[in-house]
């Protein structure tokens, strides 16, 4: 819940300490050979997926330890909410697992702070087992190296609700494939349903800039860019949208979870997800399933966005062998396969997304759903820069809402969120 | 006359008619103030239990209803207690919801220890020091504790008490406005009462014991159960101290659940609804003695 | 007070070992980490780097924060909201459930379960209330007042948040009340009806003087909760807190300056510091105030 909660203002907090005090106390840890034998005691943290997949992962490490005799895992998983918070209080301590389940923009400070394992040099021979880019995601721009193994992808289509069309005199067969489109049918929703229809219940946020063609970053990686024309024009787009309330009202404080909750409830009348909603709907709200509609994700750059999950190795590990065979083992494409078969995610290994379980139709409309995106994913991009932290987020957003509310304009609100980033990047 | 006198005739006359509701000083209560009383205590507890009411009712509800049915549907058409053991399936709640009446039953002991013994030196003793300590425990009370939270984290580590239930315990272990309450509570006492067993040779701890201690039962009642609910409710420290799963407290499993099932409106009500019986249930039984505990007037500003 | 000479011959050290638990769990767990977040506050460390003296420079560049002043706003006005609320309606409440008429031991508990429930369950179920489609939305259009949006106006999602506040609140600080009242003497009362008061002049010239040293406690106690408010603005606003972060209170900008990977921990110490200044200042000027008022 709700909490990343209490603040963990952490932050504020203060630590007298030296970190390198804190840091690790005497066992100044491990080194960056992986060659050793492969044995000790470690742990391994992944990211609220106890809840649902505690059987493949006491299976999972029950094959590792069987497989390397005098090996140990413990595994712990954390909570969704206040992942960040605790990775930073473990890091701060000194008590990082050994190997980490992050995301990109979690593995980059880490990395920064030397806490991440480069693993360009000590499991380089894994690497042509993964996606060039799946493998290059875990990239910091101004490190060399590549900081986590890439785990599972997402990505997901666009759903729409078909009635809600019908109803606005929409075609419900021909959803929106561009952003002319996609605005045109908002605004048109909007009209005839006399505004209590939104069509989108999100703000735009930097991926979503990505998507439409905006750069992001200058070309050395060194500053953010995302107030040119273009991504003025589509603020001003989505300004017009909100001013209609094409874009839901409540948009401006919106988070991912209330939007989707909102399409549930036939509020908005369209919400990117994944396959792994479809179930959702056919829980929740069943007259909503009978009328779901799926299309693809609009871009501009013709790549769809998608989002990467990594297993980073702690250098600071006694066991830097066994840690890196256990991250390579989690993410290997047999291993990766069969968690793509319990859940509707994606293998980031080479080859993996041939299989047939991503290709052959069988007429449901999950399978429809995990094989376009699979074959969206063969050139799919993870928008988000690595370096955009958790408060440059909060910047943009609130420089976007100001923009929608009227309160600056497109271009006042970019270049502000633009001078946050870099402020915010430079300190970095 | 007293004025007590006056009118004591009266009521007695007024009792002698006909039956009527008292109260337990024995002051009758006329019917036309006993209906707006209730009248509003009613309108009261519609508003304070209500939400958990409608919580409740679409934890009952089952897959096949609409929980987003405009206008709402107060009762489930067919209640099921299938979210419930979705619940008990997807986090072991029952080993959570142990862990954390062990953290809070520490967290009682400890508080009302350590602020009674505190509380009795700042309020009755005399030593150098004694302001300069009043002081630090009202600084504390100031404290955001949203601020530190990763010192303290730094601090267990280095007792080696991360990732324990004492180390979940320790940093509210005796918490200063408990010390403050109880400090006021004994200052209230009147001197004489100690005097006297002062003068029959009793020594300090005796003194604290046997006198005042007895005499700020409601006190410490208040203290127990403000404990008791900080420890049940924390989030933010638990979830940082612990690592491991089986270490972790309700509202840490609750997070989880509401985590990996955010959309499933009645699963995360079934999880809440688990999350808050327990602690009405255990008022329910205890409320008799905390509310005689405060009602023999032992908090006072 | 003279009284504590007349007590004065025991053991030297028993003072001491009757505070030493207390003062050892608050100097090691709640006073040490708070002089760290004072001397962090003149540095720049980050979470994962460590920082280096940069005098007042944090101080400065609150100055020209418009998030500090946003969340100074909000924090005040959240003061301004809760407190005169938290001060009367519990007394009120407290009045309401002090007789003992039958079944009150059951409303006592009943009007006490929002304290007891956790805040995040609290918030769990009025974000679930409030929504645009939730519970009290469609009773509203049911009455005809149409729906309204609670959680995506600026004011309305603070005011909703300071709702919520004083609902959870109203049980803990009834009991405060209920305790203060049980030591007015009846007679008072009685006295004063005798004399021809009715409830209200009663309330005001028994009652309220009788719970006076109560309600400046409650005041107290509110404002410097209130000033600190983080969990209900943060779950109801989102973490973002409500539009443009217009609903951002200091505390959720200590939070979210401060944490993460990436927070920035001097300048969100620096950010505490000032919370714990104006706590302070709270204090001492509702204390003052009470002072003021016996003269």
């Amino acid at each position: 819940m709700p909490m990343s909660r209490r603040a963990l203002a952490a932050a504020a907090v203060a630590l007298v300490l030296p970190l390198s005090a804190c840091g690790s106390g005497g066992d100044d840890g491990g080194s960056t050979d992986a060659s050793g034998k492969v044995e000790g005691d470690i742990t391994f943290q992944t990211w609220n997926l106890r809840a649902n997949f505690k059987p493949y992962f006491e299976g999972l490490i029950a094959d590792f330890e069987h497989q390397y005799p005098g090996t140990h895992v413990k595994w712990v998983d954390q909570p969704g909410e206040g992942y960040a918070d605790k990775l930073s209080a473990d890091a701060a301590g000194g008590t990082l697992p050994d190997v980490v389940n992050v995301s990109p923009d979690l593995a980059a400070p880490l990395a920064k702070a030397g806490l991440a394992l480069d693993l360009d040099k000590a499991a380089a021979k894994y690497r042509p087992e993964y996606l060039d880019g799946a493998w290059a995601s875990h990239r910091v721009p101004g490190m060399n190296g590549t900081y986590a193994f890439p785990w599972y992808l997402n990505t997901g289509p666009l759903f729409y609700n078909k009635a809600l069309f019908t109803k606005a005199g929409l075609d419900p067969d021909q959803p929106p494939k561009t952003y002319d489109e996609l605005f045109a049918d908002g605004l048109r929703m909007a009209e005839k349903s006399d505004g209590k229809v939104a069509t989108l219940a999100n703000v735009p946020t930097i991926e979503d800039f990505g998507r439409y063609g905006v750069p992001l970053m200058n070309k050395q990686g060194t500053g953010f860019a995302f107030n040119d024309a273009k991504g003025v024009q589509l603020l001003t787009r989505y300004k017009q949208l909100y001013d209609a309330k094409a874009l839901d009202p409540q948009a401006l404080t919106a988070t991912g979870e209330s939007a989707g909750k909102k399409f549930l409830t036939g509020a908005v009348a369209m919400n990117p997800g994944s396959a792994l909603d479809l179930g959702n709907f056919k829980k929740n709200a069943p007259s909503l399933y009978r009328n779901i509609g799926i299309t693809d994700q609009i871009t501009s750059t013709g790549h769809v966005n998608m989002y990467v999950m990594g297993l980073m190795v702690n250098s600071r590990t006694r066991h830097t062998p066994a840690a890196v065979a256990f991250a390579h083992f989690v993410t290997d494409a047999r291993n990766q396969m069969s968690f793509a078969k319990k859940v509707a995610i994606f293998p980031s290994t080479a080859g993996s997304l041939d299989d047939p379980y991503f290709t052959k139709e069988d007429g449901t409309d999950e399978t429809r759903v995990r094989i376009a995106a699979a074959k969206s994913l063969k050139n799919a991009v993870n928008y988000t820069p690595v370096l955009f932290s958790e408060q440059m987020k909060t910047a943009l957003r609130n420089e976007v809402a100001k923009a929608l509310q009227g309160k600056e304009s497109p271009q006042e609100a970019l270049d502000n969120a633009v001078k946050a980033a870099d402020r915010l990047l430079q300190q970095g | 006359m007293s004025l007590l006198e006056k009118t004591r005739p009266d009521r007695q006359a007024a009792r002698a008619r006909e039956p009527r509701v008292t109260d337990r000083q024995g002051r009758r209560v006329r019917a036309g103030e006993l209906i707006w009383r209730y009248l509003l205590l009613l309108a009261v507890l519609a508003l304070t239990v209500g939400p958990f009411l409608w919580q409740l009712s679409t934890s009952l509800k089952g897959p096949t209803e609409d929980v987003y049915s405009s206008p709402p549907r107060f009762l489930p058409a067919h209640p099921t207690l299938h979210n419930y053991a979705r619940v008990a399936d997807t986090i072991p709640v029952w080993d959570y919801a142990l862990n954390s009446l062990r953290v809070a039953a520490a967290n009682v002991v400890t508080n009302c220890v350590g602020s009674a013994l505190a509380g009795y030196a700042l309020a009755r003793l005399r030593y150098r020091g004694r302001r300069a300590t009043t002081l630090a425990f009202v600084l504390a009370m100031l404290v955001p504790v949203e601020g530190i939270v990763i010192a303290q984290f730094t601090t267990m580590r280095e007792l080696g008490l991360n990732n324990t239930l004492i180390g979940v315990v320790l940093p509210g272990a005796i918490g200063a406005m408990n010390v403050l309450l109880m400090r006021n509570a004994f200052r209230n006492l009147p001197y004489e009462i100690e005097e006297a067993a002062y003068v029959d040779g009793a020594n300090v701890w005796q003194r604290f014991l046997r006198i005042a201690l007895p005499s700020v039962k409601g006190t410490l009642a208040v203290v127990a159960i403000f404990a008791f609910m900080g420890a049940w409710d924390d989030f933010l420290w638990p979830l940082i101290v612990l690592s491991d799963p089986s270490k972790f407290t309700l509202t840490i499993g609750l997070n989880y659940l509401h985590g990996t099932f955010a959309n499933d409106e009645r699963l995360v009500a079934a999880g809440t609804v688990i999350a808050v019986a327990p602690l009405m249930a255990l008022f329910a039984c205890l409320q008799r003695y905390f509310f005689r505990g405060v009602g023999e007037g032992a908090v006072k500003g | 007070m003279a009284a504590p000479l007349r007590i004065k011959r025991q053991l030297a050290f028993s003072p001491w070992l009757f505070a030493a638990p207390g003062l050892l769990v608050v100097g090691a767990f709640v006073l040490y980490p708070f002089v760290s977040t004072l001397v962090n506050s003149f540095t720049d460390r980050r979470t994962l780097v460590p920082g280096r003296f940069v005098g007042l420079a944090n101080f400065r560049e609150l100055l020209h924060d418009d998030m500090f002043w946003t969340g100074l706003r909000n924090s005040a006005l959240y003061v301004l909201g809760v407190v005169p609320a938290l001060v009367v309606l519990p007394l009120l409440l407290a009045l309401l459930v002090q007789k003992h008429i039958p079944g009150i031991t059951f409303f006592r508990s009943a009007f006490y379960t929002p304290v007891v429930a956790s805040i995040v369950v609290v918030g769990l179920i009025w974000v679930w209330l409030l929504d645009e489609r939730g519970l009290v939305n469609s009773l509203l259009e049911t009455v005809g007042i149409g729906r309204v949006g609670f959680l995506s106006d600026q004011w309305l999602l603070l005011l909703s948040a300071m709702a919520v506040t004083v609902w959870k609140g109203l049980g803990y600080y009834m009991i405060i009340y209920l305790a203060a009242l049980a030591n007015v003497p009846r007679e008072l009362h009685e006295a004063a009806a005798v004399d021809g008061a009715g409830p209200v002049r009663r309330f005001l010239s028994v009652t309220v003087p009788a719970v006076r040293s109560t309600m400046v406690l409650v005041a107290a106690l509110s404002s410097v909760a209130a000033f600190k408010v983080f969990s209900e603005v943060y779950l109801m606003a989102g973490p973002g807190g409500g539009p443009a972060g217009e609903d951002t209170t200091l505390v959720m900008l200590v939070q979210r300056t401060g944490t993460g990977l990436t927070g920035r921990v001097g300048y969100a110490s620096a950010l505490s510091v000032v919370v714990f200044a104006v706590t302070v200042a709270l204090m001492l000027l509702v204390l003052r105030a009470d002072r003021g008022e016996e003269r």
